[in-house]
């Protein structure tokens, strides 16, 4: 008989302060985790909203006015020719830069695969640009490439290449595939590295030649790198301004040659104290993106997926 | 390998060895160095041009005639870099900190803790990653000139407690210990915090190390942020990264001071590059493909 109570009470005991020990779990839980979710429901999820807020009302110096703005903020930026001048210096940067630091990244990942004695010496020196800062890089550029500087004594040139409106923005491409291309290339090594050594032990035994063995199978096999760098660096291009802001200042010069999105919310912000039109700006070039981000899923993704 | 190969390059005739590989390992060198050349050469430059008067920096030589230190004494007295360098190690020391211990608490919990909720709060953790800048610098902005915060450090370190990407990386980091460690703790009778700092965040000192290292590397050469909060014509306040901003804006010319001022801006990063490579390395790679 007592065997059968022992037997009846454990499992309540038990149960119950499994229920307790549930409970002081989850109260842990909740404790470590508090802060870190209390910043980022601050300082994300909340700005999130609070822009919206902003956009919609008319702000002065002293801050925000009582009567509403209605869309006037939105219509203000859309009618900008200087926001319009923005996205079209940000879309032709990205198409361009992001193909071709992709390629360079890749071009450097497969040297620096080979077997040679010194390779992780020439990956950090290929490395080595990305860790600098963009005021470091920027500086030294700008004095490099000035209108008597290093480049154009080397090659005869006599362009002040950032000074000039036709080539600034290009300028700017060049000197962040120069930097970025190194960390394109830690990505394109990892996945490289991934591929198993058999797939090219079979080309080898087809004689497959090293171009026809790129193209046809290391090509192919770095598919989810190819997508993943795309999307990555193309969100890293699309958020231009440090460079831009150094080289042509908050109005985005020479004539408006270097203006971002980006820059065009800063100098908003920052010379017309207008927050009603840099909030509205922000949410215009987020909606932009977000458009782009569903167009490149449904096409590039589908593809990826498939 | 690689050892044997070199050594039998230097002898003439060796079984087995095709000509062509030599040839191929000579281009492969000389394209190695060409672009090496390329990555360095700027670095280098700069360097040399730390050293010279401002007359002759407009001249492309690469000897300073004469040598001098002129461009160093000008940023220690007439700019105020050695304040520059303590905001900077400040910022970076209390948000490397901040972000070691929150991430590392957040990303135990989200990793083993079971709490109702978990996995929508975590989709809320990742969903800032898409909240992107320009949406956020305008409120950002006011709200801390409404907390009285702008133009001091707080606001910025108050935004920078914590990143999604580091939480991220913790968390990924702690699915990967196994579980009997901390079943081994339970059964000595250890509490969850003890539990999480004596035997989890030791073992998780490699991913910590990690973050560290990347962290700090974002702080230091943070522009974007420590302008827009407190970098406005705020001199006492600056970082390196905004002095450096501010003698390249003044002073276009002034290029032997410019390129003292690039190098302290790159030169700790580059030491702690140099001293973790294999940090470095792993956790950019790590982080992206997670992250």
């Amino acid at each position: 008989m007592a065997t059968t109570t022992a037997t009846e009470a454990a499992p309540r005991r038990f149960r119950a302060s499994l229920a307790s020990a549930r409970l002081r779990e989850a109260g842990w839980g909740y404790g470590f985790a508090l802060v870190p979710i209390a910043i980022f429901g601050l300082f994300f999820i909340y700005p999130f909203g609070y822009a919206l807020y902003i956009s919609f009302f008319h702000w002065g110096i002293l801050g925000k006015t009582s009567q509403g703005a209605g869309t006037f903020n939105y219509s203000q930026v859309i009618h900008d020719p200087v926001f319009r001048t923005a996205l079209e210096n940000i879309g032709e940067y990205t198409v361009v830069i992001v193909p071709l630091e992709m390629a360079l990244g890749l071009l450097l990942a497969l040297a620096v695969n080979q077997k040679v004695r010194g390779r992780n010496f020439f990956r950090s020196a290929f490395y080595f640009p990305s860790i600098a800062s963009s005021v470091a890089i920027v500086t030294i550029i700008l004095y490099i490439f000035s209108q008597n500087g290093l480049f154009n004594h080397a090659l005869g040139f006599s362009t002040d290449w950032f000074g000039n409106a036709s080539t600034v923005l290009w300028g700017i491409v060049g000197m962040n595939a120069w930097t970025t291309s190194g960390t394109v290339m830690l990505f394109y090594l990892a996945a490289l590295q991934s591929i198993p050594d058999d797939v090219y032990e079979a080309a080898a035994l087809d004689d497959t030649g090293a171009w026809r063995t790129f193209w046809k199978i290391t090509f192919p096999l770095l598919r989810p790198a190819h997508f993943f760098c795309l999307v990555v660096f193309s969100i890293g291009a699309l958020k231009l301004f440090d460079q831009s802001f150094l080289i042509g200042g908050p109005s985005g010069g020479p004539n408006y040659a270097t203006m971002t999105p980006i820059l065009y919310v800063y100098n908003q912000l920052v010379s017309n104290a207008a927050f009603g039109v840099a909030a509205a700006a922000g949410i215009v070039y987020t909606v932009i993106l977000f458009g782009l981000t569903v167009v490149e899923r449904l096409t590039v993704g589908r593809q990826e997926a498939a | 390998m690689t050892l044997q190969t070199s050594v039998a390059s230097a002898e003439p005739y060796v079984p087995g060895r095709a000509r062509s590989e030599i040839v191929r390992k000579l281009l492969l060198y000389g394209l190695f160095l060409l672009i090496a050349a390329i990555f360095f050469v700027p670095f280098l430059y700069t360097i040399i041009t730390a050293f010279k008067t401002i007359p002759d920096s407009i001249n492309v030589t690469f000897v300073p005639h004469p040598w001098t230190t002129s461009a160093w004494h000008t940023l220690w007295k007439n700019y105020d870099f050695p304040t520059y360098i303590k905001n900077s190690v400040f910022l970076a020391a209390v948000i490397v900190t901040c972000n070691l211990f929150l991430s590392a608490l957040g990303g135990y919990a989200f990793a083993r803790l079971r709490f109702p909720g978990r996995e929508l709060l975590f989709l809320l953790v990742l969903g800032t990653l898409m909240v992107p800048d320009q949406l956020r610098l305008i409120p950002i902005f006011l709200m801390i000139v409404h907390w009285g915060l702008y133009g001091s450090f707080w606001g910025y370190i108050m935004i920078n407690l914590v990143s999604a990407v580091n939480l991220f990386f913790m968390r990924q980091y702690f699915l990967t210990i196994p579980r009997d460690f901390e079943e081994a703790a339970k059964l000595d009778g250890a509490g969850y915090f003890k539990t999480f700092w004596r035997v989890m965040l030791p073992l998780a000192l490699p991913a910590m190390a990690a973050l560290t290292i990347l962290q700090f590397q974002g702080t230091w050469n943070d522009f974007f942020w420590p302008l827009i909060l407190f970098g406005q014509g705020n001199p006492s306040h600056y970082t390196v990264q905004l002095g450096l901003a501010e003698l390249h804006f003044d002073y276009t010319s002034l290029w032997p001071e410019i390129s003292a001022g690039a190098i302290i801006a790159i030169l700790p990063v580059l030491a702690i590059f140099l001293a973790f490579q294999r940090f470095f390395v792993s956790g950019v790679v790590s982080a992206g493909v997670k992250g």
